[in-house]
């Protein structure tokens, strides 16, 4: 997914705050741009934790096995600068998180955006996104 | 400011009146034993309040225990500063805190390096300084560089988060500063004995000059799952009188530094004072050729549009963030990968050519820095301090305090700048620091700020770009409206670049309130990235 395709998503689902989500260590490092990947499942556990917070969703497989993901998201600050509530993502909801996949094969996804059953979609993303202010004012 | 210690409807006025006849009446409900000369020679602002701007720090044991104490290894003896003595705990909690008395370090949030929470913060035996403004009481620790921001704007407690630190709001009763601290979590203590609390607490500390070096500290502690009644802390808190600068102690990153746990760049860290030199040969810095600096309104329409202070400074107050360009991904111009690493129109404005003049060997450590293994070599990955000037465009907001005697930079995700304005000396060469030493100045309406010192363990950015212990930063903070300061910074470090550079982008105040963002306390982050190091090195070893 393009960038502005996610700039996109934001603006239909969330009203974007003026600060993007703080970064602090290296996506590329850890996550496969090269794979995106969407997955639905029930929300077990959520940790408002900076400087990202966690989603854990139970996945079921294709062969029936359940396995528990773990989604990377923008800090809890940026979640809530982007108007998210604790009350948006309880236990038991059934989601569908976008993201890529970490590179070392475990079921971790630096998440990108989120849809809920009712139709909204929150933006969930680390970095990169919804930069505040004017443009350069290159001197 | 006589007329309104008369009006406030406390003790204080009792002795604002007294003053007056010059017959000092005691305070019983303050408590404090303060001479009628020590009432009269108090510092104040120019609003009036007791001036509680400078550096302080407690003469005490209460960081080991709250309550009276007998000396245990590399421990000293010490006084209860509960008032009463006794903790009144609920029967559940008294037996849970002797468990955590008994547990000690293996349970002790802080010997993780975990923020400690309001008040324990105030009397571990750390200096910290106090600024102080009329909507804003910041102060800066010398412990983590964590920092305090005191609302006093009448302003309430954010809803539905809690915080390492607690919410803090203020407001003065008479010539005390009153201070209610909610949202905590319950992960911290009061002290190593394992005083603890949940997060129902609710601190309401006071605070009173009662001589110009002495501030009298009172905590009262309400926590109904916890204890059976309120009960009170009182201490004091003494000026350093000796010190004109808080330091830092970077509390993770010394644990880490002396398990191992985060190594030494021998390019780029600071050799120490009789060590040898860094392997990489500083080259002679050619001089940057001039050229006008960049500052783009007229003075006539800055003086219409900028906010200015008391004494006509521009006001740079108030919540920013800077439109870097994606300078936390690549300072000079970059595409980025669409799924994880934001592009950027690049921020270098000399050279002219947008690039960063590196030396051959920085260049290849910068593409080494680039492989997924040294993701875990990025000193903010462990959540370290971010440097300069990387902290003033890392993508978090930032608060700008500012009085006649400093100008005061704190970030989002616990860390600070402070920059003195009265024209004092860098620290000794020998003195190194994760933020650098800065000293500052008004060049007209621009605020130049210089910085040295720097330990040289920062990385510029995420994608580690170099900077080493010879940076040496001039900053250019210039408001052209009442909403944008420009910034510039240029950067000599002659261990990495041929030739000095200059960056430069907007800093766009913001809506809100600075939120603490913890990081070492809850990152989860930096075990992937360890272990994609440690696949790394097993492979190379096969």
């Amino acid at each position: 997914m393009s960038l502005n395709t996610r700039i996109l998503l934001v603006g239909l689902g969330v009203l974007l705050s003026a600060a993007p989500a703080a970064a602090h260590h290296s996506f590329a490092a850890e996550y496969d741009g090269n794979k995106p990947v969407a997955l639905t499942g029930t929300l077990t556990k959520m940790l408002w934790s900076n400087p990202h917070a966690w989603v854990y969703i139970d996945v079921k497989g294709a062969d029936g096995k359940v396995v528990t993901w773990a989604f990377e998201t923008g800090g809890a600050n940026a979640l809530y600068r982007r108007g998210w509530k604790k009350p948006d993502l309880p236990v038991g909801v059934v989601v569908t998180i976008e993201g890529f996949l970490a590179k070392d094969g475990s079921p971790t996804v630096n998440a990108t955006n989120i849809k809920l059953p009712d139709g909204r979609q929150l933006f969930a993303g680390s970095s990169g996104t919804g930069s505040p202010g004017k443009p350069a004012s290159q001197p | 400011m006589r007329m309104h210690r008369l009006a406030s409807a406390t003790a204080w006025t009792t002795l604002a009146a007294a003053l007056a006849t010059a017959s000092f009446a005691s305070t019983p409900a303050a408590g404090q034993a303060q001479t009628p000369r020590a009432q009269a020679t108090l510092p104040r602002t120019a609003d009036g309040k007791p001036n509680l701007a400078g550096i302080w720090q407690v003469r005490n044991t209460a960081a080991a225990d709250l309550q009276d104490h007998v000396a245990r290894f590399n421990m000293p003896a010490g006084r209860a500063v509960v008032v009463g003595s006794d903790i009144p705990y609920q029967p559940w909690a008294a037996t849970k805190k002797s468990e955590n008395f008994q547990a000690g370090q293996a349970r002790d949030p802080l010997a993780q390096c975990y923020m400690p929470g309001v008040p324990r913060i105030m009397y571990l035996d750390f200096p910290f300084q106090i600024f102080q403004t009329p909507q804003t009481i910041a102060m800066t620790f010398e412990w983590s560089n964590v920092h305090r921001v005191i609302h006093t704007d009448g302003t309430p407690h954010p809803d539905g988060l809690d915080f390492w630190m607690g919410d803090s709001r203020g407001r003065w009763d008479g010539d005390t500063l009153v201070v209610e601290v909610t949202n905590h979590n319950d992960k911290t203590w009061f002290d190593m004995a394992g005083n603890f609390h949940s997060d129902a607490l609710k601190v309401i500390e006071r605070y009173t000059l009662v001589d110009r070096d002495t501030i009298k500290y009172e905590a009262a502690i309400e926590d109904s799952k916890v204890f059976t009644k309120p009960w009170t802390i009182s201490m004091p808190l003494s000026r350093r009188t000796d010190m004109s600068r808080v330091l830092e102690y970077a509390c993770q990153a010394e644990a880490e530094e002396a398990s191992g746990a985060f190594t030494r760049e021998p390019a780029t860290w600071y050799p120490g004072a009789s060590g040898a030199a860094s392997p990489m040969a500083a080259v002679p810095i050619a001089a940057a050729p001039s050229r006008p600096s960049a500052s783009p309104a007229t003075p006539a329409a800055r003086a219409t549009v900028v906010r200015r202070t008391r004494d006509g400074k521009p006001d740079l107050q108030g919540l920013y963030m800077s439109d870097a360009g994606g300078a936390n991904w690549g300072l000079e111009r970059h595409t980025g990968n669409p799924a994880l690493t934001p592009p950027g129109r690049g921020v270098i404005t000399d050279p002219p050519d947008g690039k960063l003049p590196v030396q051959p060997w920085a260049r290849a450590e910068h593409e080494s820095r680039l492989r997924p293994e040294r993701g875990y070599d990025d000193p903010t990955a462990h959540c370290f301090v971010a440097g300069v000037p990387r902290s003033m465009y890392v993508p978090s907001p930032f608060q700008i305090v500012q009085t006649s005697g400093y100008v005061l930079f704190l970030f989002e995700r616990m860390s600070w700048r402070i920059v003195p304005l009265d024209g004092r000396a860098h620290l000794p060469d020998r003195m190194r620091l994760w933020q650098g030493d800065s000293v500052g100045r008004w060049e007209g309406d621009t605020l130049v700020v210089e910085t040295t010192n720097f330990n040289g363990k920062s990385w510029l950015n995420e994608v580690g770009e170099i900077i080493s212990y010879t940076e040496r930063v001039v900053e250019r903070f210039t408001a052209v409206d009442a909403d944008t300061i420009n910034y510039e910074a240029t950067i000599t470090d002659p261990v990495v670049y041929a030739r000095p550079w200059t960056i430069a982008f907007p800093m766009q105040r913001q809506k809100g309130e600075l939120i603490e963002a913890a990081c070492h306390e809850d990152d989860q982050d930096l075990a992937h990235l360890k272990a994609v190091r440690d696949a790394a090195l097993a492979g190379s070893k096969k």
